[in-house]
């Protein structure tokens, strides 16, 4: 099933990692947020492939925005 | 004169900068992006314009939006705070085009120092001692490798267009070379727009000492003191101080007299610093030049009993510095701590709203620089400074415990503060003797 990953911090998006069709592992930083000038990673719960990304560079972002869409086998 | 004077800047800085043209009957104008439209700060100055949505790309580092807020408001001069677009050369040169004048130094001066590479050749034909590494850039990998075998490791791979702490990278053996220089390589390109990197040999466990300066147009150059700054979380400083206690009279001399003829030969008009390292077995080496106003300029003003901003301007409007070397005393002592929005163990941004905020009472012995409010929000789009507070004295002793009785009296509730991290490192008693190096808080607190 589809399972979105989330900013974790309000801020920046610096960058997103991972792109469309990769595989990610729990655990694994998939994009990266500049909190008041510090990067934070965002990391992804579950197992899955990457189907969408969206966010990039300089989107503002609050805790919640989704960043990363994925297809997760059997909901994770 | 300056009559108007545009602030491209946020925050504390703004306060700062205004509180000045005030006493100099300079009128102001401060620009805001949607993030900080009811910011507190904004009231101090005379005028207040919209440049642009939170995203500092699109308003903060917007040039065209600044010089169209410059004249659509009449302003005649433009400073540039520290940070965002105060070290960018075409800034200068776009509010120099636009016919303003820009307070700091030319464009072309500031292009040349923003390649660190120029500074060091810059130093060694002032016979300046800089960190023994390469003069140039260098070109690949196996340059590293054949450097590290003649002096041996760990080296640092710095970008000649590095800063604000980033763009230094450690190699501490041959097989890291490879992977170490790509990364280098990579970070220059994306943060920096260029990947030159040199090699520096690493200074063991250095103090950070600066001199703070001020040239004007007709050759007269005033050194207002050195500053010690070694307490760093991040590369980025936290406590401080003027003067130094590690620094002697007669080594003060010494580091004067470097920094006139760094000055002379760079053809550098405004306020600046030269940053330098101190090390172990008590050698000097130059650094770089910081052609801005520094965060940390209070220290030496409360020391000097002058004003940093006030020089900038007269400088800027072609007016010759109003006293000389010889009038400048330095008294007592000074120390600065840095509030950010962090949480104080473990130094993470916390962006959020001021619920409720007490301030200390300030005087001649405490100066607050803030932008705080209750009921606002601090956002996380830009930096976690929030407040300097400094405080002085007769001596260090004096100074120290003047500046933890006015952070015990700050009350900020709703984000966590480094109040309490601060508080730790004044009490600490390796500070308390003066007993410290770049790497005190990694080592006193892990």
């Amino acid at each position: 099933m589809e399972r979105k990953v989330d900013a974790c911090v309000p801020g920046l998006c610096a960058r997103v990692v991972v792109n469309e069709g990769d595989k990610v592992a729990k655990g694994q930083e998939v994009a990266v947020i500049n909190c008041m000038k510090t990067e934070i990673s965002v990391m992804s719960e579950w197992d899955g492939i990457v189907t969408k990304v969206l966010s990039k560079e300089w989107d503002e972002l609050e805790v919640g925005t989704p960043m990363v869409v994925l297809e997760v086998p059997n909901g994770g | 004169m300056i009559k108007k004077l545009l602030i491209a800047n946020r925050g504390e800085i703004v306060a700062r900068i205004t509180r000045t043209c005030r006493e100099m009957g300079i009128k102001t104008v401060a620009v805001y992006s949607e993030a900080d439209r009811d910011a507190a700060y904004l009231s101090t100055a005379d005028e207040a314009v919209s440049i642009g949505p939170a995203n500092p790309l699109l308003s903060y580092l917007n040039m065209a939006a600044i010089i169209a807020a410059a004249q659509t408001t009449n302003a005649d001069a433009v400073h540039p705070g520290y940070g965002f677009l105060s070290e960018r050369a075409i800034f200068a040169q776009a509010v120099s085009d636009a016919g303003l004048t820009w307070v700091g130094p030319s464009s072309t001066v500031m292009k040349r120092i923003s390649s660190k590479c120029y500074c060091r050749h810059l130093a060694d034909s002032a016979d300046v001692p800089f960190i023994p590494g390469t003069m140039d850039p260098v070109n690949d990998p196996q340059e590293v490798v054949v450097f590290g075998r003649k002096h041996g490791y760990p080296l640092l791979l710095k970008l000649d267009k590095g800063g604000g702490g980033k763009g230094i990278e450690r190699v501490d053996s041959e097989d890291q070379v490879e992977a170490v220089f790509q990364r280098a390589c990579s970070i220059g390109n994306m943060a920096f727009g260029s990947s030159a990197c040199y090699i520096e040999q690493l200074v063991h466990r250095p103090r950070h000492i600066e001199i703070q300066f001020v040239a004007d147009n007709y050759g007269s150059c005033v050194l207002l003191g050195e500053r010690e700054c070694s307490i760093q979380r991040r590369h980025q400083k936290i406590i401080e101080e003027a003067p130094s206690v590690i620094v002697s009279d007669r080594e003060r001399e010494v580091l004067f007299e470097y920094a006139r003829r760094m000055v002379r030969r760079m053809d550098y008009h405004g306020a600046g610093t030269l940053e330098g390292l101190r090390s172990e077995d008590g050698n000097y080496y130059f650094m770089e030049v910081n052609a801005r106003l520094q965060v940390e300029h209070g220290v030496s003003e409360m020391l000097t009993d002058t004003d940093i901003v006030k020089c900038q301007l007269e400088i800027a409007s072609g007016q010759p510095l109003h006293f000389r070397q010889e009038d400048v005393r330095m008294r007592g002592h000074a120390i600065e701590a840095r509030i950010y929005a962090e949480d104080p163990d473990t130094f993470l941004p916390s962006p959020g709203k001021i619920v409720e905020l007490q301030l200390p009472e300030t005087g001649t012995n405490l100066r607050v620089d803030h932008a705080l409010q209750a009921n606002s929000s601090v956002p996380p789009y830009y930096d976690p400074l929030l407040a300097k507070v400094i405080a002085g004295g007769q001596n260090r002793t004096e100074a120290r415990n003047h500046l933890i009785d006015a952070l015990h009296q700050f009350r900020i509730e709703g984000i966590k503060t480094t109040i309490t991290a601060n508080l730790k490192i004044l009490g600490h008693p390796k500070f308390e003797q003066g007993d410290f190096t770049t790497a005190f808080l990694e080592e006193s607190f892990g």
